[in-house]
């Protein structure tokens, strides 16, 4: 086991580049946690939450960046985030528990990749991209290509997550939607959870966009649901099309947490509460 | 590796394996045996302490988390004008049982008062969401809070 503390963040993409396999331990609150249980053993850790760069929220022309070790607290306190994307600040009050909140981070939720990470469904559903850098260059690339299989994602081993870029007007003239199902209010693993978005003009659902949460191996977006429903009214949206291309989209599974029958109809309870709102 | 804090107002430095867990190094290097460790993966709270003023668990925090930062425990934090008037309220109200949970609560709670402080059930309720006591004595933990808002106004 080896531990490093960069110097700073070139130093960073220089170490990463020449250390096969490591963690980056930003929060800790996931590591630690893989870490008590045996399921990391003797890791190379790369610390990073000291590094300023990675920090922060800051508006940029018709963006606002969010650093990827930005705690949650921070963005839930964030004036930036509570005037531009409200949905970001409100859907996150019940995310982990207010001690976690001060610890976790953006990146870190996303980069640990669980399929129940609670903030993912609700960037999905905002179009969020994420700035990636290596020694050599830095790429953007949209969250909802980002995941490839269970924990799996399309970074390199030198690569790390910088920074979390939303559209300043992602949520303008947006009717938004979120509901995380869990046993409790704090501390809950989702069992299931959906976030939403939707433009509704002269009762035509001109624009909508749903992505879930706990209901495949990794958060997504659920285009064929969405391309049924837009440009729809209410009365003619037939729910059971809409059970029908969710099933293709959704692979509930059934685990200590819940069955996947209840999963899958909770899911389509929350959609036509949603479209009903 | 060297890492310096401030320790309950108090500057300190210790050679210590960075990676060790912040509650451990509280417990074993400092012998402040107040925060306790119950669940061991931040679920539960009775390890709380605050960091920089905010509240965290410090058994799933390492040592390098506190590196330049400020770590305040419950044994500090009782020192306080605002910690001895929130352990009047508890004590008044009965609050603690077998105990456990209490460092944890306490320093949640002092956080609440502290930065917030409005007499609001809800609101309490989430701020100590967190912390899980095993003897489910809620109901009297939230009283004593609600009267340490009273009190601190």
């Amino acid at each position: 086991m080896k531990f490093i503390k960069p110097k700073d963040i070139n130093n960073l993409y220089e170490i990463i580049d020449n250390i096969d396999r490591q963690y980056l331990l930003a929060g800790g609150t996931d590591i630690n946690v893989q870490i008590k249980n045996g399921i990391i053993r003797n890791p190379n850790i790369i610390y990073i939450n000291h590094l300023k760069e990675l920090s922060g929220i800051e508006e940029e022309n018709d963006s606002i960046l969010i650093g990827s070790t930005t705690s949650f607290k921070d963005i839930i306190d964030s004036r930036i985030i509570k005037r531009h994307i409200p949905l970001i600040h409100s859907s996150l009050q019940n995310f982990a528990s207010p001690l976690l909140q001060t610890s976790a981070t953006i990146g870190g939720n996303i980069a640990n990749g669980s399929p129940t990470a609670d903030v993912i469904p609700i960037l999905l559903a905002l179009d969020a991209k994420l700035e990636i850098c290596s020694k050599i260059s830095c790429r953007e690339v949209f969250l909802k290509d980002f995941f490839i299989g269970y924990k799996k994602n399309v970074m390199s081993n030198n690569e790390l997550i910088t920074k979390i870029i939303v559209a300043k007007n992602a949520e303008q003239k947006y009717q938004t939607f979120y509901k995380k199902v869990g046993s409790r209010n704090s501390l809950a693993i989702a069992k299931v959870a959906i976030a939403g978005l939707k433009k509704v003009e002269n009762e035509k659902i001109m624009n909508i966009k749903l992505a879930v949460g706990s209901l495949n191996e990794y958060p997504r977006r659920l285009f064929k649901v969405e391309e049924y429903i837009m440009g729809k009214t209410l009365i003619e949206i037939d729910f059971n099309k809409v059970n029908e291309y969710l099933q293709q989209e959704i692979t509930p599974i059934s685990d200590l947490r819940s069955d996947k029958e209840y999963r899958y109809h909770v899911c389509v309870n929350l959609i036509r509460t949603f479209l009903n709102e | 590796m060297k890492i310096t804090f401030t320790l309950n107002k108090e500057k300190v430095t210790i050679n210590v394996d960075p990676m060790k867990r912040l509650l451990d190094v509280l417990r074993e290097d400092f012998n402040l045996l107040g925060a306790k460790e119950s669940c061991g993966e931040g679920e539960c709270g009775a390890c709380t302490v605050l960091l920089d003023g905010k509240p965290v668990t410090s058994c799933i925090l390492n040592a390098i988390h506190a590196e330049g930062k400020e770590v305040e425990t419950v044994e500090g934090i009782s020192k306080t004008k605002l910690g001895k008037l929130i352990m009047d309220c508890f004590d008044e109200t009965n609050a603690v049982q077998c105990g456990f949970c209490f460092p944890g609560f306490f320093v949640s709670s002092y956080y609440y008062v502290k930065t917030d402080g409005e007499k609001d059930l809800m609101k309490i309720k989430r701020a100590l969401s967190g912390n899980i006591c095993r003897c489910t004595g809620y109901e009297k933990i939230f009283d004593s809070v609600m009267l340490a808002c009273e009190r601190s106004n």
